[in-house]
């Protein structure tokens, strides 16, 4: 089955071909149905390939791989195979609680209206910096972090609102007046500063 | 060749290079694989359009063949 990126290689091919028909014969313009096919094959598909192109860059852009290509990024993606289960990311990438192929993304955009254009804005600075910048670690965030990514997922789940311990404070987690990384609670993260010191989970090849 | 036949085929050969980068950058998961997507392969498709687009409205027309 084809996915997007080999449609987009169909439409690309095509568009090659009749393009460098035109080129190569540019007399087949001077009838009306040669000038309805240059219209067509210079400009009409020429803006649908960029288009469908631009949205499937946007996706692979989500993609784990695509953060960790960066240098910079490496340890943040070495933390998430960390054998230890306190440590939040890893626990979520390891046991498949956030897509492991868009795990990065999954935590880290907004969910909010227009969060996910904010987030790939952010990514063009992120390799505005990579390339023509100076990116230095540590790294921080923009904004403290929200609770509203995390119960993006776990609002709702019943384990989570009736638990003994986060049930009488959902409120206070709901409005963010308690933070889940911060307030002692979850605040074991990437900790990349630590690397060293652990031990780190293989997973088994398929 | 006239005047029109020879911007549309410099309008074909930017498309044609622009489409070609465009299909390369789709080989590699890759910030710079965006970059070559957004900045090479789009500003050769943007310029190959206003080629043909300009060659519209500033090429007179020749009578057309039925």
């Amino acid at each position: 089955m084809l996915g997007p990126t080999g449609l987009l290689y169909i439409l690309i091919g095509i568009t090659i071909v009749l393009v460098a028909t035109v080129a190569l014969r540019p007399s087949l313009t001077a009838t009306r149905g040669g000038k309805q096919l240059a219209f067509l094959v210079l400009f009409l598909m020429p803006l649908a390939v960029a288009s469908l192109g631009a949205e499937e860059h946007m996706e692979r852009s989500k993609q784990t791989d695509f953060c960790l290509s960066c240098h910079i990024m490496e340890p943040y993606g070495r933390s998430l195979h960390i054998d230890d289960r306190m440590y939040v990311p890893a626990a979520h990438f390891q046991n498949a609680r956030v897509p492991r192929d868009e795990a990065c993304y999954t935590c880290h955009t907004d969910y909010v209206m227009y969060g996910g254009i904010r987030a790939k804005l952010r990514g063009l600075r992120h390799v505005y910096m990579q390339y023509v910048g100076h990116a230095a670690p540590p790294l921080h965030l923009y904004n403290p972090y929200n609770n509203r990514e995390c119960l993006h997922c776990h609002e709702g789940a019943r384990s989570f609102e009736e638990g003994a311990v986060h049930g009488p404070l959902m409120e206070s987690i709901k409005w963010n007046e308690l933070s889940c990384l911060t307030s002692g609670c979850h605040d074991k993260v990437h900790d990349v500063a630590h690397l060293s010191e652990l031990k780190f989970w293989e997973p088994k090849q398929r | 060749m006239t005047q029109m036949e020879r911007r549309l085929r410099v309008s074909g050969i930017l498309i044609t290079l622009g489409l070609l980068v465009e299909a390369l950058s789709f080989i590699r998961v890759h910030p710079l694989a965006f970059l070559g997507f957004m900045f090479i392969g789009g500003g050769l498709l943007a310029i190959g359009i206003a080629v043909y687009l300009y060659s519209l409205v500033s090429v007179p027309s020749p009578p057309e063949v039925t």
